[in-house]
């Protein structure tokens, strides 16, 4: 299951260890529902995995089985081969920051980390640290009642961090964050995950993690959909070129080593070429004196596969039928999505 | 353990819940003390000639105390599920048995807190009044030491109480209705039918009179429709203790099997 690494990344420096999240056969029912279903998938030392899935569909009931909170039905989740309740140093080994973790509405932002901190053995002075670090030291001296919800992301972000854990698990993290807050998330936890950590988080939205993340793991209805390094999974980049003669163009760019068809679904005069090198594809287009009328890169391809993952099968939007999509508004979608395979 | 029960001792200061009930165990002590010193000798209470009659007026404010102590111990753990902190809790120490018995212990020295709270409050009010009047505040022998000890005891037990009946019933709300209006009217109702059917006895074992028997030596006030019945301290400290360790017992180990999400 392990993912190949891309060449591009640097591989996670030696200084930590390197835990694996390992998830092997987990489920999790409640009565007749099943929350989590035969679950397995795995995150790697030093990468940033994405876990998606539409609202509903087992994320966070998964997480909270990883962090013993949830006792599963059958199946084991181990971080570096052992139960969370196994660990000898849970705050220093797993940091996690869960949706539904409150802040007593009558307690400091500070004061809330001082009692983590208490409990994990930690001086008071880590705290101040870590308000530093995710920049909420001065709001951290009021009532966390008062905090809005990106304040109240930023402190759980903190209280995750408080052992300097080697595993970092986040749910949703993204919620209620600006903009400018989630750039500001994506290049801390990418320095995170340079340093060798593994980085679990999840979200109902591919958009708003498909720049952070390395890996992907999507579930639907307890059951996982795909995984795999996220530049595997989106498949190679295409870009489209629309002119007047596609026979004669695609004829061209085949010479010029570039593998190119008629768009599809079929358009007259487009043409996908497999490359994102658009100065190569104009080049050919003008040697061949053909005229470009439109060119650009497509890059919708995990989003698509995402939506044909998920769509249909949500079980909050009631019984909705597999068959449903087959009304030729989408041809070409992929077989049943609960399959799992490595298509 | 200890690591894991200075958190606990952490939450409870850290919030301003604890000054607020401080403040109303210090005003029931001061209140009732003052009562009862400042009225002995007439409407039915005996002078304070003796040593018993000296600690019951210290400790008259005793069954106000316990019951915002009651509270405390249910507000303990019950905003833990109500604010979700709970998951905090078990993340930092997943082991849960270990993790109730931190908060137990952190418990029990609240309400022994509230207990010196207790103490110095009544003595503050009782001594000079007392003194005042022309008695002594500490007759000689050890009655009215045991008592001010056994108040402090009684608090931390009341305490755990609280702290078990907020972990069985996660509601918190329902939790405070529940146990403080057990505590206060269910078990004067409860009392008056077991008189009624002259059961006295029986009623000797609910919480508040073995708090009672453990912390004064009852007087009979004259003039009530029946005789109730006490225990020696010694059988109310056992029967208040078994309360607490029942209930706070069966409240760690629900708590301790559940899911929490």
């Amino acid at each position: 299951m392990t993912a190949p690494r891309p060449l591009t990344e640097p591989p996670p420096s030696g200084t930590r260890r390197g835990l694996r999240i390992e998830v092997t056969n987990l489920s999790k029912h409640f009565g007749p529902v099943r929350a989590v279903d035969d679950l397995t998938f795995s995150v790697e030392p030093g990468r940033i995995t994405g876990f998606l899935g539409p609202n509903g569909a087992g994320k966070t009931t998964t997480l909270r089985m990883l962090l013993g909170l949830v006792r599963p039905t059958a199946g084991t989740a181990t971080i570096g081969g052992r139960r969370y309740a196994e660990l000898d140093d849970p705050v220093g080994t797993v940091g996690a920051a869960l949706e539904a973790t409150g802040f007593h509405p009558g307690r400091s932002g500070r004061d809330h980390l001082r009692v983590l901190a208490a409990g994990a053995g930690l001086p008071d002075r880590r705290v101040d640290e870590m308000l530093e670090l995710t920049g909420i030291p001065a709001a951290a001296n009021q009532r966390a009642g008062g905090y809005s919800m990106g304040m109240r992301q930023r402190l759980g972000l903190a209280a995750a961090l408080l052992g300097d854990p080697e595993v970092l698990i986040l749910d949703e993290p993204t919620n209620g964050l600006d903009p400018e807050g989630i750039r500001w998330l994506r290049s801390f936890l990418r320095h995170l995950a340079n340093e060798g950590r593994s980085i679990l988080i999840s979200s109902h939205l591919l958009a708003e993690v498909e720049a952070t993340v390395d890996d992907i793991v999507i579930i639907t209805n307890g059951r996982l959909v795909r995984q795999g390094a996220i530049a595997q999974l989106r498949g190679a980049q295409k870009s489209l070129v629309r002119t007047s003669d596609t026979d004669r163009l695609i004829g061209a760019l085949r010479i010029a080593d570039v593998d190119a068809e008629p768009a599809e679904p079929a358009e007259p005069g487009a043409v996908h070429a497999l490359t994102r090198d658009l100065r190569l594809i104009g080049d050919v287009a003008m040697r061949a004196g053909l005229p470009v009328w439109e060119l650009r890169i497509l890059e919708d391809s995990l989003e698509s596969l995402f939506f044909e993952a998920t769509e249909g099968t949500s079980r909050n939007l009631g019984t909705a039928d597999p068959a449903a999509g087959q009304d030729g508004t989408q041809a070409d979608r992929p077989t049943t999505a609960t399959e799992g395979g490595d298509r | 353990m200890i690591a894991a029960t200075r958190a606990e001792l952490r939450k409870f200061f850290t919030t301003r819940l604890w000054w607020g009930l401080a403040i109303g165990v210090a005003l029931s002590a001061v209140l009732l003390t003052a009562l009862f010193t400042g009225l002995a000798g007439n409407q039915g209470l005996p002078p304070l000639d003796s040593p018993n009659a000296v600690s019951q007026a210290y400790t008259s404010g005793l069954t106000f105390a316990y019951l915002i102590v009651l509270a405390l111990g249910i507000i303990s753990i019950g905003s833990e599920y109500r604010h979700q902190t709970i998951s905090s809790a078990y993340l930092t120490v997943p082991h849960r048995v270990r993790l109730f018995a931190a908060k137990l212990v952190a418990t029990a020295v609240m309400g022994a807190i509230y207990g010196v709270v207790y103490v110095i409050a009544a003595l503050a009010t009782g001594i000079p009044i007392i003194t005042l009047r022309g008695f002594d505040p500490f007759p000689a022998d050890d009655t009215v030491l045991r008592s001010l000890a056994m108040s402090v005891l009684a608090l931390a037990l009341w305490a755990l109480i609280g702290f078990g009946l907020g972990a069985l019933i996660k509601n918190q709300i329902a939790a405070l209705l529940i146990g403080v209006g057990v505590a206060w009217i269910g078990e004067q109702l409860i009392l008056l039918g077991l008189a009624a059917l002259d059961l006295g006895a029986v009623g000797a074992y609910l919480p508040g009179m073995a708090t009672v028997a453990l912390v004064q030596e009852p007087l009979q006030v004259e003039g009530m429709p029946f005789a109730f019945e006490y225990l020696q301290w010694w059988q109310g400290a056992l029967v208040l203790a078994a309360y607490a360790l029942v209930l706070a017992g069966l409240g760690a180990f629900r708590a301790s099997r559940e899911d929490v999400s």
